[in-house]
Parts: structure tokens; C-alpha cells; sequence
């Protein structure tokens, strides 16, 4: 009977919430990034392409070329195959352009990408999903002044790095996407590299991210074991109390 | 206890005549027997008496990393040679080329957050089982007050990291105080030292958040802890345990902190630093929550980014916010008139007392609810009508504090013959779960972007919430109540 | 461990096995905040072993370079001024350098790794001022007639030889400071790091 009662009260509210949960601003969906986070070879072609399109204009300042060495690289490699601005292996990954040429050129700096994949993650999908979808959403529209827009990022004011690469796509009366010229590389080549650029974007957001997890699970065992022994302790102890 | 019982004597080793020295010059002995060794707790403390000893681990824990986060961290918003904040670039530069940086950092934003679930478990079980009620009215107060404290300390933290969220959270709290009537926008100013939330603002932020806060939080735990020693634990039967003493005056249903809750706590400690281990190491954004996404963009003082809300602690009063809005104040003071019609007329407050609060409420109903009904008549728009000169943003501030300062009214609320929910009738049950899931609702509205319908859900929830507090007078006298026990029970 | 009758064994065991495994956590914990006090990736960075092209270094020459935040300087000396230094060998206080001022690949007559081509710390050993060069010989140096060209200190006055060896009897105690180099090639220096990094 009161448990009735209670739910009774409590309906209209859950009725209401459920309401108010929905009716939020636009779906935006989002594909799935395949998860390379710790496939190497993957991430090193990432670097690459990431060094090769987008560090001429977007810095990645809190990140050292010899962390790298993360992925695999060693000290020379990177050196030879990734270094064009920078002369030590220990300096970050700058960009030569100044912030106020960048905005007189281009109407506003482009950001610092060395989280940008923490920061692109909403209630829609990871941050690299975000990425891996919107380097893959890029089509010819003359209305903008790049002449390109995005499905995924709405008058999107950076142009399509990537297009060689991809092809030029357009955007049909049913708003889907298709590759109207062929690029350099298949769809099925492309969505591959891009996947590599987001897994080596997701590595530089938080490098530290699979050590922390390794050592999350030797901390978790260790405080088990001690668990064990403090309640152990705690059973002898409590015997006194009656 | 006489003096020289709590002098340590001697056996003749080298520690124990270190003890002794000791002794003579400072009452360790005396301090550790009346705080740990002979403080008698009740034995049947339960699950819920775990958060206490753990808001002070944490407390420790956010001292310790704040102090080596503070030897990295640089309070500065000048833009650094890659154009970004410096202050923003400095919280990279721990994640990444400080060494172990990363863990102590996190450990410090996972500790914000855990504080706060510590915190609010801590009060729940006051509420379960009356711990506010006489003689500890002043416990309960302090830790109010260090609930206030702590949620200053909290704001002004998340301004430093100053990122967009840091950025535009503050922007929004601080001017919520150009709100207040006259001196609202130069206090607001005042507190920034800018027009905008600047590089001034950061500064005293940080000053604040590294050595105001906590000397002022050091000193209410000290007087809280102080204050709960002077009148015993409570526990969950919530009856004294100082009423059956044995001859030597010890409590019969108390057993000394030290060792058995000390043992007891150290399991509870591991077991929280289990679930803490498991967030920081495998989810310290924890799913936004703990670390906002926004919060990885720098700020930019030209771009607000579309949907900001604050933390998830704040996020319940935060709705109580927004809940008030112009044509919600009518209501909201219909309601305050009908409780005091139902509370304070039987109640034994003095009449002066009584005919003050009829009087202020009903001034404060003929001055803005009244004329509101009256336009709504007339159809005026009520959003356009500044009542009495005072506009929906300022009962909004005024709502929003008072949620959190009520909660310091309870001993003085609850007339209940027992303090334990464990004797409280139906009605404190239902009660109290309803005032739970509007506080929770409240919490998750606070998270999302308001909609009508979220609006009138949580205007539904502050009028819960208040209800829980301002009816308590007249539900805890006829709720039907079971007879306490006269010891403490398991 | 002893134990007596009063307390009780077991229990004193369990107590004594949680408290070493908590102890050992608790130091385990301890290391990074340490460790978190200790130069980090940019101080690293800042202090990384520098390459320097020597290419256009001609005899009688001086190149300044930074490392760690402190000048280096390399000369390429001429055979006239490494002929001062057997002149030099009776006036100096350390004249074979047996102090380890410099890297054991440096402590020969020359104080270097190619007879010409000098590399040094140019912070005078006395109170860290930089000296000057005074290259220039005899009289016209402003140091005397038989001034064989060396190094003079602003600050104190110490003065030091062509190969960074100070002269007896001035404030500064020892010779200039040789950082650890190396040769990447015929005309590129690594200022300090002794091995050829990876």
C-alpha cells in the first residue's frame, strides 16, 4: 500500500522529467572512429599526415616532437621524416606563422589542435568520433568563401586540407555526401588515413592515456590486497565489541 | 579527568622519556585520549558514518596535490608566444612535461568532485537520522558553513584552469551579483577588477582558491570537529548514549574511537580510494562531468560557447536559479504565504515573531504578487513588469541562496519527538524521498539547456525543495512516529 | 618479533603486516609528487645538447653559442696561439688540469679534442661573471708586454690563458669549465652530450 502511495506521488514527476529530457537542440550523429589508439603503425602514419597537413597552420604547442618516442619513433626518425620548423627534438610543435598574420588572413587563428580531441567530445560521440566524421564531411560550396563547407561543422571557416587526398564531394538534394572527382586515395584509402590522423590526434590529446590505465590496474590490485588486510584487521578488532 | 592521568610517565625507554619531555610541554597525551583513545562513539554506527572521516581524507588529498600543483600552475591571462593563455598552457604543461603531473592534476580535479559526493552524502545522513537536532545545532551550522566554504573554494578553483567553461561560468556567477539592488554592478565590478572576467579576476581567484578558502575551511573542520567532541556522536537510533553511563562514567553503548572506528574507517578509506583509483586512472573526465568538455578549449573572451553550465555540484541551486522567473514569483510567494498560514500560526513562536513573518510575507504578496495577478488580468506581459523595482534575476539569486542557507535552519524546523528515520512516521519518509528526487531532478535539469518544460519541472522541484524545509514545522508534529528506544539498537 | 602475554599475538601480527603493506603504498605515493619537483620536459628541452656548424669558423675566431642558459664559447685557434701555451705552462695554477674541470677526452695540452678548436664555459670559476677576450698579444692588449693572449674577468680580474687555464695567484680557483661535445661531423659540434645521440 505505501509503496503505491509512493509511486503514485512520484509518477507525474518521472512523467514530467522524461518530458523535459527530450526536445533537446539538433541530433547531430556522428560515425564511430575505429579505435588505432594503440596500434603504432597507425599512429605513426598519422603523425605523418598530420605533421605533412595540418601543422602549417594549426600549432600543436604543448606537444614535444620527442614525445613521439611514445609511438615508437626514435630520436632520428623523427628528426628526419617530422621536423620542418623546428630544430630540437625537444621543442614543441609550432607553427612559423604569427596569430596575427593568421587572423589577417584567414579572419581567425587557426586553434591549437593538441586537444583538440578532448575538446571536441559531446553528449553525440567521443571527440574522435567527432573528427573522424568531420574530415570526412567536407564538400564544394561556392556560397562560402573557402569554397568549401561541412556536414558536421556549419560554415566551417577552414578550407579542406585533405582534399587531394579525398576528392571533392558534393552534397545531393537528399543532403548526403558523394565524391564527385576522385582523389589521390579510395574512399575505402581515405577513411583509412583519416582514422591513422584521428588515432595520432586522440594520442596527442593525452599521451599519458594508456600508461594511466596500466597503472590504474596495478593500483586497483594493490588497494584489493589491502583491502583484504584492513578488513581482516578491522573483523579482529570489532571481536571486543559486543 | 584529573590532569596528571593524562601525563604519559616514563617506562624508561628512549621513546618513552621523549613522550614524557613531551608531555610536560604540550597535552599530546590529553589530546589523543580526548579526541581518539576515550571519545566514545556509539557502537551501531553504519555505513553512512563513513563520509565524515572521508571529507576530511579528501581535504587532505586536495591540500596536498594543490600545493604541488601551485609550484607548475601560473595565474596569468596574457597570451603566451603560441597565442595561448598562459595560465590555460601552464595546466598542459602539467599534463604533459612535469613529471607525474598528470596524476597529481587529475588526482586534484577527481578530488573537487569526490569532495562534493562526500559532502552530500554527509548531510543526507543527517538528515536520516536527525543529526542536526539539538545539542548539535552548531555542528550542524559549521558544516553549513563549510559547505558554503567549500563551494566558494570550488568556484573560484574552476576559474584557473581557464578554460571556456572556467571562463564563462564565472562570468555568469559573478554577475549574478550585479543583481542585488544598488550596488549590485559596482559589487560585481569590484569582485572582477575588470569590466570583464580578465586577468585580474584570475589572480584574486587564485589567491582565494590557494590560501583564503582554505585557512578559513581548515578552521571551520577544526570547530566543527571540536563541536561534535564536545557533545558526542549521534547515531543511527539517534538517541544520547550519554544518558546509561557506567560507574567509571563511560557511556555503555560507546566504545572508543580509537581503535574500533579508526579500523573501521581505514576499510571505508580503501574502499573509497578504490572507486576514486578507478575514475582518476580509467574516466577522469568522467563523462564530462568531472572535466567539461569546453574546458579543453581556451578561453576566449569573444565567444561563449552555446550551452554552458555549471559543475555538476552546483548544478541543483543552479536550477533553483533559473526556476524563478518573472511569472513564477507569484506563485513563489502564494506558496510562502500558504506555509506560513500552515506553520507558523500553531506553532509556539512568540507572537511578535508570528505576526512579523504574516506581516513581511503578506507585504511581499500584495507588493509583487498581487499587481502580477492584476496584469495577468489585464493582460499585460509579465515578463515586462519590474516589481517593486526588483526584476526576476534578483529573487532568482535570492532563491538560489536561500536554498542553500535553509539547510542551516533545520534544527530549529524539525519538531519531530524523534530524530532517527528509524522511528519517524510515513510521512518524514515520503517527505524526504520526494525532497531526494527533487533535489536530483534539479541537479540534471541544471546540466541541460533550459526548455519551457524544464522550467516548469524545476519550478515544480523548487517548490518541493523549499516545501521539504518550510512545511517541516507542520509534518514532523502529526507524522505518527514510533517510540525511540532507550539504547541504541544493533 | 617478540610477544609478550599481555597483547594479543595475532592481532599484533595483522596489525603490523596492514600497516607495512599501507606503508609501502603510502611511500609508493610519495614518488610522484617528488618526482614532479624535478626539472621537467621543458627545462629538459631548454638544457638539450646544442648543434652548432662550425663551417665558417676561421682561425682566430670566437663563437658564442647558449647551452643550459650559459654561454659556450668555441675558438678556432691560430698555431701562434697554441704555441703560447707552452710559454704559458709555468704562470698558470693548474697547468696538466689535473682539477676535473673539464671531461677526461679534454685533459691534454690543448684542453680539447682537436688541437685548434677550443670549446668552453665562458663563467669565470671565481663568482660566475663571463670574461672577456683579450686574443690580442704584447702591449697593445692593455695587459702588459708579455701578455700572450687569453681571457680577462670584468668582475675580479682573473685572467686565463688561451686554453681557459687561470693564471696563478687571481680570485678565480680554476680553469674554465669544458663542457661535455662531441663531433657529429668535420664541421658540426654537439655541445652536452659526449656520445653521438640516437
Amino acid at each position: 500500500m505505501k509503496k503505491r502511495m509512493t509511486a503514485l506521488l512520484f509518477a507525474p514527476i518521472f512523467a514530467l522529467l522524461t518530458t523535459a529530457a527530450q526536445g533537446a537542440g539538433a541530433e547531430l550523429h556522428l560515425d564511430k572512429a575505429p579505435n588505432k589508439r594503440t596500434d603504432n603503425a597507425a599512429l605513426q602514419h598519422g603523425a605523418k599526415i598530420f605533421v605533412n597537413y595540418c601543422l602549417n597552420c594549426h600549432s600543436a604547442s604543448y606537444m614535444r616532437y620527442n614525445r613521439l618516442q611514445d609511438i615508437g619513433l626514435s630520436d632520428a626518425q623523427i628528426r628526419e621524416n617530422l621536423m620542418f620548423t623546428a630544430e630540437k627534438v625537444g621543442e614543441p610543435m609550432r607553427i612559423a606563422m604569427t596569430r596575427a598574420d593568421a587572423t589577417a588572413w584567414f579572419g581567425a587563428a587557426p586553434p591549437d589542435l593538441t586537444i583538440v580531441a578532448r575538446s571536441r567530445a559531446s553528449e553525440f560521440g567521443s571527440g574522435p568520433d567527432w573528427l573522424y566524421t568531420y574530415l570526412r564531411s567536407f564538400y564544394r560550396d561556392e556560397a562560402r568563401p573557402t569554397g568549401w563547407n561541412n556536414t558536421v561543422f556549419e560554415n566551417v571557416g577552414m578550407p579542406h586540407a585533405l582534399w587531394e587526398l579525398q576528392g571533392i564531394q558534393v552534397k545531393g538534394a537528399d543532403g548526403k555526401l558523394s565524391v564527385e572527382v576522385p582523389g589521390k586515395m579510395t574512399p575505402e584509402q581515405y577513411d583509412e588515413a583519416v582514422a591513422d590522423l584521428v588515432a595520432y590526434l586522440q594520442y596527442m590529446g593525452e599521451p599519458v592515456s594508456e600508461f594511466r590505465k596500466k597503472l590504474g590496474l596495478m593500483v586497483i590490485v594493490f588497494l584489493g590486497i589491502l583491502l583484504v588486510f584492513a578488513y581482516a584487521l578491522k573483523r579482529e578488532y570489532w571481536k571486543d565489541v559486543h | 579527568m584529573a590532569g596528571s592521568e593524562n601525563k604519559y610517565k616514563s617506562d624508561g625507554t628512549l621513546i618513552g622519556g621523549a613522550l614524557e619531555w613531551v608531555d610536560a610541554r604540550f597535552p599530546a597525551t590529553s589530546l589523543w585520549k580526548e579526541h581518539l583513545s576515550e571519545y566514545y562513539a556509539p557502537k551501531n554506527f553504519n555505513f553512512w558514518y563513513f563520509f565524515g572521516s572521508l571529507a576530511l581524507l579528501v581535504l587532505v588529498l586536495q591540500i596536498v596535490t594543490g600545493i604541488f600543483l601551485v609550484m607548475h600552475f601560473k595565474p596569468d591571462a596574457s597570451l603566451n608566444a603560441s597565442g595561448v593563455p598562459v595560465a590555460f598552457a601552464s595546466v598542459e604543461y602539467i599534463m604533459r612535461d612535469v613529471e607525474w603531473g598528470w596524476l597529481i592534476r587529475y588526482l586534484h580535479s577527481t578530488g573537487a568532485s569526490a569532495f562534493f559526493v562526500v559532502v552530500y552524502l554527509h548531510m543526507f545522513r543527517g538528515l536520516l537520522y536527525g543529526s542536526y537536532r539539538k545539542p548539535r545545532e552548531l555542528i550542524w551550522i559549521f558544516g553549513l558553513l563549510i559547505f558554503l566554504c567549500l563551494m566558494g573554494e570550488a568556484f573560484f578553483g574552476y576559474l584557473l584552469p581557464w578554460g571556456q567553461m572556467s571562463y564563462w561560468g564565472a562570468q555568469v556567477i559573478v554577475n549574478l551579483f550585479s543583481a542585488i539592488p544598488l550596488i549590485g554592478p559596482d559589487l560585481s565590478e569590484w569582485l572582477r577588477g575588470d569590466y570583464v572576467v580578465g586577468d585580474a579576476t584570475l589572480n584574486r581567484f587564485f589567491s582565494f582558491h590557494v590560501i583564503a578558502m582554505p585557512l578559513v575551511l581548515l578552521g571551520l573542520v577544526a570547530a566543527h570537529i571540536i563541536a561534535l567532541h564536545e557533545v558526542g556522536s549521534n547515531n543511527p537510533d539517534g538517541v544520547e548514549i550519554k544518558k546509561h553511563k557506567d560507574a567509571n562514567g563511560i557511556p555503555l553503548d560507546g566504545i572508543p574511537f580509537h581503535p574500533y572506528y579508526t579500523m573501521k574507517d581505514i576499510v571505508g578509506v580503501v574502499v573509497f580510494l578504490i572507486v576514486f583509483s578507478a575514475i582518476v586512472f580509467f574516466m577522469p573526465e568522467f563523462g564530462g562531468y568531472f572535466l567539461e568538455f569546453n574546458n579543453f578549449i581556451p578561453a576566449d573572451p569573444l565567444k561563449t560557447p552555446p550551452h554552458i553550465a555549471p559543475v555538476w555540484y552546483f548544478t541543483p541551486f543552479y536550477s533553483v536559479l533559473r526556476a524563478v522567473t518573472s511569472d513564477f514569483i507569484p506563485f513563489l510567494w502564494l506558496f510562502i504565504a500558504a506555509i506560513g498560514m500552515i506553520c507558523v500560526r500553531p506553532s509556539k513562536l512568540p507572537l511578535l515573531v508570528k505576526l512579523g513573518y504574516l506581516g513581511f510575507v503578506g507585504a511581499m504578496f500584495v507588493l509583487l504578487g498581487v499587481p502580477a495577478v492584476l496584469a495577468g488580468w489585464v493582460g499585460i506581459k509579465l515578463t515586462s513588469i519590474v516589481f517593486v523595482g526588483l526584476e526576476a534575476k534578483f529573487w532568482g539569486v535570492v532563491a538560489m541562496g536561500a536554498s542553500v542557507v535553509i539547510i542551516g535552519a533545520l534544527p530549529w524546523l524539525d519538531h519531530s519527538p524523534v530524530k532517527s528515520i528509524r522511528y519517524k512516521g510515513p510521512i518524514y519518509k515520503i517527505v524526504l524521498a520526494l525532497f531526494v528526487v527533487a533535489f536530483f531532478i534539479l541537479g540534471y535539469l541544471g546540466v541541460l539547456a533550459p526548455t519551457p518544460m524544464r522550467t516548469l519541472v524545476s519550478q515544480i522541484c523548487t517548490l518541493i525543495y523549499f516545501g521539504f524545509f518550510l512545511l517541516m514545522p507542520w509534518y514532523s508534529q502529526i507524522d505518527k512516529c514510533k517510540p525511540e528506544p532507550e539504547r541504541v539498537t544493533g | 618479533m617478540s610477544c609478550d602475554e599481555k597483547v594479543d599475538c595475532g592481532r599484533r601480527r595483522l596489525l603490523v603486516t596492514t600497516a607495512a603493506i599501507g606503508g609501502v603504498g603510502g611511500a609508493v605515493v610519495a614518488t610522484p609528487f617528488i618526482k614532479s619537483m624535478l626539472p621537467s620536459e621543458r627545462a629538459k628541452a631548454a638544457g638539450a645538447p646544442v648543434e652548432v656548424d662550425i663551417s665558417k669558423l676561421q682561425p682566430g675566431e670566437m663563437l658564442t653559442v647558449e647551452w643550459r642558459g650559459k654561454p659556450v664559447w668555441i675558438i678556432n685557434r691560430t698555431d701562434e696561439q697554441l704555441a703560447s701555451l707552452k710559454k704559458t705552462d709555468g704562470d698558470v695554477a693548474d697547468p696538466k688540469s689535473e682539477k676535473q674541470m673539464q671531461p677526461k677526452y679534454c685533459q691534454n695540452e690543448t684542453r680539447s679534442i682537436k688541437p685548434n678548436l677550443f670549446v668552453a664555459v665562458g663563467i669565470c670559476t671565481h663568482l660566475g661573471c663571463s670574461p672577456t677576450e683579450k686574443f690580442k698579444t704584447g702591449a697593445e692588449s692593455g695587459l702588459g708586454a708579455d701578455w700572450p693572449g687569453g681571457f680577462i674577468c670584468p668582475c675580479h680580474g682573473s685572467t686565463f690563458d688561451i686554453a681557459g687555464r687561470v693564471y696563478k695567484s687571481k680570485p678565480a680557483p680554476d680553469n674554465l669549465e669544458i663542457p661535455p661535445h662531441v663531433y657529429l661531423s668535420e664541421t658540426t659540434i654537439l655541445i652536452g652530450e659526449d656520445k653521438k645521440g640516437a
